[in-house]
This record gives structure tokens, C-alpha cells and sequence, in this order.
């Protein structure tokens, strides 16, 4: 075996090693005027401790705020927490504006409190799937997980 | 306390207790968990408590009668047994004509004390038309943009002998504003009625997020409520300071002890440079606590408090006036421990909460209604949650004693520990500047972070049991009425706001604005000049929330808070 053959095959292995430990990337927001950040706090730092990357957008974000940093920072899952009773029009919101940005079908999860109620309409809207209060931190961990694997 | 002969007999036959009986015991049977720890997971809970756990506690320095220094056992040397505690509420959500509905509701059920809630773009000094407010107009609470939305949702409601205010805490001086232009527009002495303004910014950066300006403009608006109020309308109560969302955040007991006492003195401190004299301040304030799951923490939490604040206001304020040293408590139940599973728990949860309170002689008790956990509270809701303290008080003898549990070797023990404890938290924040720095390096939000986290690996791992949650889990969903909104109310507020708008002295609108930004430019430039005669103005002009703050806003900027997780 030659040595370049020798060093292309050290390279692609090093490819595939980096492409399999890619870390998930998810965008933690929270749009609207809400500033009960303690969820959203602990869902990114579980989240963070199960092997993801994080970017947290802080509290009090437009939802073109947001659409922006999800499309800039190229993140693989939003999750939006809402605990304000705004979710219907903070969610058909965002999703429309991925859909003017010619992304459809988005990943978007909802956690925060969300009366059972309004649960099939946020996910008639493409919303993927709501977390309520009691929800572990490993469930949506475990969820994200299953997303990736299947678009990856 | 105890004579020193006694003690050493005392530690004898505690020794042999636990050789014996105790052992015996033990080899038959296994306790729960090798640790027992108090609710917040401050303190270790012994097996049992025994003089000499309370041994150095002096009964006439450190516990002595309700009413006197240092206050463990109440200021009010009656305390229940003079409670005239009105049915007391917080409600508001719509545009004026649904959150009237309510009041009226309540004050139709014998309520004289109900606290205004306002939605969250009134809370951020925005107009219902703002961007940003899409969707939240009327939400969680009522919208106000101009003085006539507020009249609008007091209308019918006899306001003489009535207690009104809001928990607004960064449009402190605009919300004092609306309540003299409501007096004077409805022809009522302001010493008639009651406002309580709860105007603490400091509860914004660590807790519910509706902060405006950087912390160090936002104490200085909050004085100038403080001052103008003392100035001009002294029975109205200008501030509360609030730990109740750092500790639903994730600070431990004893950090709300700290915590507290830090950020109420920066306030004292800062009315002082305003000219009100702790004397005049204290007795209009109160600190508003959580009352959380754990009884005997609790109880040993609030004694605590009292203590240690008297011991720190005095050499402070070098004084031993009983106005100063005598600190007054409300509380909000722990709205925190309330499940969405099995919601009814939650009267249960909340009915030991108030009885934490009532044992410790809080003064004033907010009581969380069983459903907040899943959507704004019902009408039936919000009046059991009321209710609660009248039937313990009533029925159950609560109050027919001052302060019940003094004595016990373990409360008295546990209120020493908390003390302690919360004086260290006390002094981490003085070490660093004290609270406004304590927010802007970002420490209380770290200790929260930490706390919360910590809770959350708790329950997951099944180390911290919360029934229904992750013990005695049912799979039927139960399910009970829950409020529901008014859908329509943000398109009407809208339409009104505009209309309202149209309708104004625009010469008169201008220059109220054009005083209100001068003002605001010199209080930048390190004027001591009030801000709330220039806000009135404005609001007598019919100026909006959001062109108030507008200006306010261009002179100050909006504050960035530093992201922990």
C-alpha cells in the first residue's frame, strides 16, 4: 500500500470518526415577552449534558430573531419554550417565517405550559412535538436523539 | 439557656438512647434514606431534636416576645388574634371590560383587597400595538396603555376603603402615575383608597424577565417612587422586595434569607439618598417571601429572617428604633411545587403552605390557586386559594396563639442553622458590592441555575419523590375546568389604543414628552430630580405606556441581563 493511499485512508477514517461524533446543534429560545427562563435553563444545560451543543437566545425574542439565529448558527432542532398562553401565534408565526426563507418542515419542539387543548393544532401547524410540565429532562433528550438519527 | 450540669446529664442519656433503644431499633428496621435533608436541601434533619441542639440559644436575646427586638416571633405582639386579613386578590386578563368583570365578581363575593394584574407588554412599559406584544396583549393579565384602560377596569367598583396595586416592577413610577390620574379623574383623595406598588426590578433580573434599563437606572426609578409617595401620598405603600421567583428559580431557604435581606437593604439605602429616612421606609414595605414545602424549614425560614434583619439594620442604620428593625413579611405560596398531574394535590400542597406562614405570623398571605399550574386561575380557583387562610384561622385555631412553635427544639435549632446560613449568603453579596452587583456579575443567576438543576436531577433520579409526578404516577389524565381567555381582547385594545390616540391635545401630548425626555437626560447626567411629576404629565396628557417609555428608553437604553444556564 502506498503511503498516500496510507494517508487518504488515515484522513477518511478521521472523516467518518468527526461526521459520527458531530454534536447536535439546537437553538433554545424564547419567543415573546415571557421571562420565566428556569425551564428553558434547564432543559439547555441537560441537553448540553447529553452530548449536544446549545445556543441559548436568552429571554424576550422575536420570531424573526430567532428564525434568524436557528438559520445562522446552521442548528439541527429548535425548541421553543412558552409558558405566556401566546404558543398558537408564536408558532404559526416562526414557521411561516422559516417557510419564507424556503425551509419547510423545519424541527421545532415546544416545551413550557400548553393546555392539552392546544396541542393538536400546534402540531397541525408543524410543530413536531409539545413537552408539558413533568416532562424529564432525558425524554427530550432521548426525542432529539431519534430526530437526528432520522434525518441524519 | 440550659444550666451546664444539665446538659452533661442530658448528653449521657442521649448517648445511651442511642446505644441502646435507638440501635435496637434500627437493626429491625431500615429508615427511608441514609440522609434526611430540609426541603430546599440547605440543612441535614437530625433524628431528633433535644435541648442540646438549642443549647446556646438565650431565650430573652434570641427568641423573647413578639413585638420587641430582634422580632423572632412576629412584629405584631397579637399577630392572629387580631387578623382582619381581607379576602384578598390578584386576577386581571383581557382588555378592561373582561378584567372589570372579574373584579366586580370579586368584590360581589366581599373582597375589598384585589391586586391588579397586568399582561406582560404593559409590564414592559410597551403599547398593545408594539411588535413584540403580538399575542400577548391581555394574556397574562390586563391590558393598560393609557389611564382610562385602568378606570375602564375599576368601573362600578367604590373605591373608597379599597386596597388596589400592582406587582409591576419596572414601570414603578408610570404605574403610580395611572393611580393619581385615576384618583383625580374620579374626583378621590388618594389617602381614600390603598395602592400597593410592588416596583422591586431586582425580582425582574432574577425571575420573571420584564427588566427595562440596567439595574442601577432601575433602582434609582424605583426610589423616586419611594420618594414622591413619602412626599405626597404617604399611606400608599411604595415597594415590596421579593425572593419569591428566586427561590421558585432555585435558590435555597437560607439564600432567600440572604438574598432578601441584601436587596432590601439596597433599597433602604437608595431611599435614603432620596431623603426618606429607613424610619419612614420599613414600616411601608414588606419583604415577600416564598412559603415552600418543607413546614419546619419554613417556619424556621421566616423566624429567621426577622432575626437576622434586626441584627443587620441595627449597627447599619445605627439605630434601635423598632420601625426600622422590625421587619415586615408577606408571602406567596410556593406556585413553584404546584403539579399539572393530579392538579387537586395541589390543595393540598398549598393549604401546608399557608400554615408554614400562619405558624410564622406572616402578615400578609398570597395563596397560589390549584390550577396556576396548567393556565391563568379559575374564579373558583382563585377564591379557594383565598379562602384557605380564613379556615385555618377560623376553623382550625391557627392564630390563637403568637408564634406556637417557639421553644421546639428543633424550630428553635433550625432558625439558629437558617440564620446562620443566611447570613453567609448575606455577606457573599456585601463582599461583592451587594445585590445591584450581585445581579450584574451574574451571581444570583448562577446559584439559582445550580439550585434549579439540581432539583430537576432530584426528581429524575428519583432521589426527591413528588407524588404523581414520579410517585404514585396515574395514567388516566385527570381532568378539571380551566380558564379560558379572551380571545378577542387584543384586537379591541388595539382598536381602542388607537382611537385613543387619535383623540389627544397633540401640543399638550408633545411638550409633556419633550419635559419628560429633559428630565430623563439630567437624572442621566447624575441629576437627583424626580421622575414621577414629569410621568404624570405625560399621563394626564393621555400619553400611552409605550411613548413613556419610549423616551425613557432612548435615554437610558434597554438592559442586556448576562446569559447563565
Amino acid at each position: 500500500m502506498s503511503s498516500a493511499s496510507t494517508v487518504r485512508r488515515q484522513f477518511f477514517d478521521l472523516w467518518e470518526y468527526y461526521m459520527s461524533k458531530k454534536k447536535i446543534r439546537v437553538l433554545i429560545a424564547k419567543p415573546g415577552l415571557d421571562g420565566h427562563e428556569t425551564g428553558a435553563k434547564i432543559i439547555a444545560r441537560a441537553l448540553m449534558e447529553a452530548g449536544m451543543e446549545i445556543i441559548y437566545t436568552g429571554a424576550r425574542q422575536t420570531p424573526e430573531m430567532i428564525v434568524r439565529t436557528a438559520i445562522e448558527e446552521d442548528v439541527d432542532v429548535l425548541g421553543l419554550s412558552i409558558l405566556s398562553g401566546a404558543h398558537k401565534e408564536l408558532c404559526s408565526r416562526i414557521i411561516k417565517l422559516f417557510e419564507d426563507e424556503g425551509i419547510i418542515n423545519f424541527p421545532i419542539i415546544v416545551g413550557g405550559i400548553i393546555p392539552d387543548v392546544d396541542v393538536p393544532a400546534c402540531k397541525k401547524m408543524g410543530v413536531l412535538e409539545v413537552f408539558g410540565p413533568g416532562t424529564t429532562t432525558s425524554r427530550v433528550a432521548d426525542y432529539i436523539k431519534g430526530l437526528a438519527a432520522k434525518t441524519s | 439557656m440550659y444550666d451546664p450540669k444539665f446538659l452533661e446529664e442530658l448528653r449521657k442519656s442521649f448517648s445511651d438512647w442511642e446505644t441502646g433503644t435507638l440501635k435496637d431499633r434500627l437493626a429491625a428496621v431500615k429508615e427511608n434514606r441514609a440522609e434526611f435533608t430540609s426541603g430546599s436541601g440547605d440543612l441535614i434533619t437530625e433524628r431528633i431534636y433535644t435541648p442540646l441542639d438549642a443549647g446556646d440559644t438565650d431565650f430573652q436575646k434570641d427568641i423573647g416576645f413578639p413585638g420587641q427586638y430582634p422580632f423572632t416571633r412576629g412584629i405584631d405582639p397579637v399577630g392572629y388574634r387580631a387578623f382582619h386579613s381581607p379576602l384578598g386578590f390578584y386576577a386581571g386578563y383581557g382588555s378592561g371590560e373582561s378584567a372589570n368583570k372579574r373584579y366586580r365578581q370579586l368584590y360581589a363575593a366581599g373582597s375589598r383587597d384585589i391586586g391588579l394584574a397586568f399582561d406582560l407588554p404593559t409590564q414592559l412599559g410597551m403599547d398593545s400595538d408594539d411588535p413584540l406584544a403580538a399575542g400577548e396583549v391581555g394574556k397574562v393579565g390586563l391590558a393598560v396603555d393609557t389611564a382610562a384602560d385602568l378606570e375602564r377596569a375599576l368601573k362600578g367598583i367604590p373605591l373608597t376603603g379599597f386596597k388596589t396595586g400592582t406587582v409591576g416592577n419596572c414601570i414603578g413610577p408610570w404605574a403610580l402615575a395611572i393611580f393619581l390620574v385615576v384618583c383625580e379623574r374620579s374626583k378621590l383623595q388618594p389617602s381614600q383608597i390603598g395602592i400597593r406598588i410592588q416596583n422591586d426590578p431586582f425580582k425582574e433580573y432574577t425571575g420573571r424577565g420584564t427588566y427595562i434599563f440596567n439595574p442601577s437606572v432601575a433602582v434609582d426609578l424605583a426610589s423616586d417612587v419611594v420618594e414622591y409617595m413619602y412626599k405626597n401620598v404617604p399611606s400608599w405603600e411604595p415597594q415590596w422586595s421579593c425572593t419569591t421567583t428566586m427561590r421558585w428559580g432555585g435558590c435555597t431557604a437560607s439564600q432567600e434569607v440572604g438574598f432578601g435581606i441584601a436587596n432590601l437593604l439596597c433599597y433602604a439605602e437608595a431611599a435614603m439618598e432620596k431623603g426618606v429616612n429607613p424610619e419612614d421606609f420599613i414600616p411601608r414595605v414588606d419583604l415577600h417571601m416564598s412559603s415552600d414545602n418543607d413546614l419546619f424549614e419554613e417556619v424556621a425560614k421566616f423566624r429567621a429572617v426577622r432575626r437576622l434583619w434586626a441584627k443587620i439594620a441595627s449597627p447599619r442604620f445605627n439605630t434601635r428604633d423598632p420601625r426600622v428593625l422590625a421587619l415586615r413579611l408577606s408571602t406567596y405560596t410556593a406556585g413553584d411545587k404546584l403539579t399539572a398531574q393530579e392538579p387537586l394535590n395541589n390543595v393540598i400542597r398549598s393549604t401546608m403552605h399557608v400554615l408554614a406562614s400562619m405558624l410564622a405570623g406572616i402578615d400578609h398571605i398570597t395563596t397560589a390557586a390549584y390550577d396556576e399550574a396548567l393556565a391563568l386561575p379559575t374564579f373558583q380557583s382563585t377564591r379557594l386559594a383565598s379562602l384557605t387562610k380564613h379556615i385555618l384561622n377560623n376553623e382550625c385555631c391557627i392564630g390563637n396563639t403568637v408564634d406556637p412553635l417557639a421553644g421546639s427544639y428543633y424550630i428553635e435549632s433550625l432558625t439558629n442553622e437558617m440564620e446562620e446560613k443566611g447570613r453567609y449568603w448575606f455577606d457573599q453579596v456585601q463582599d461583592m458590592g451587594g445585590a445591584r452587583a450581585a445581579i450584574d456579575n451574574g451571581f444570583y443567576l448562577k446559584e439559582m441555575a445550580k439550585g434549579r438543576y439540581r432539583y430537576q436531577r432530584e426528581i429524575e433520579s428519583g432521589q426527591r419523590q413528588v407524588i404523581g409526578v414520579n410517585k404514585f404516577v396515574q395514567d388516566e389524565k385527570i381532568s378539571i375546568p380551566l380558564f379560558k381567555g379572551d380571545e378577542k381582547g387584543e384586537a379591541k385594545q388595539v382598536a381602542r389604543l388607537n382611537k385613543a390616540r387619535a383623540k389627544r391635545n397633540k401640543t399638550r401630548l408633545k411638550s409633556s414628552l419633550d419635559a419628560l425626555a429633559r428630565t430623563a437626560e439630567s437624572k442621566a447626567k447624575g441629576s437627583t430630580v424626580n421622575i414621577v411629576p414629569s410621568i404624570l404629565e405625560a399621563v394626564r396628557a393621555d400619553a400611552t405606556e409605550g411613548e413613556i417609555f419610549g423616551v425613557l428608553r432612548n435615554v437610558f437604553g434597554q438592559y442586556r441581563p448576562p446569559s447563565v444556564f
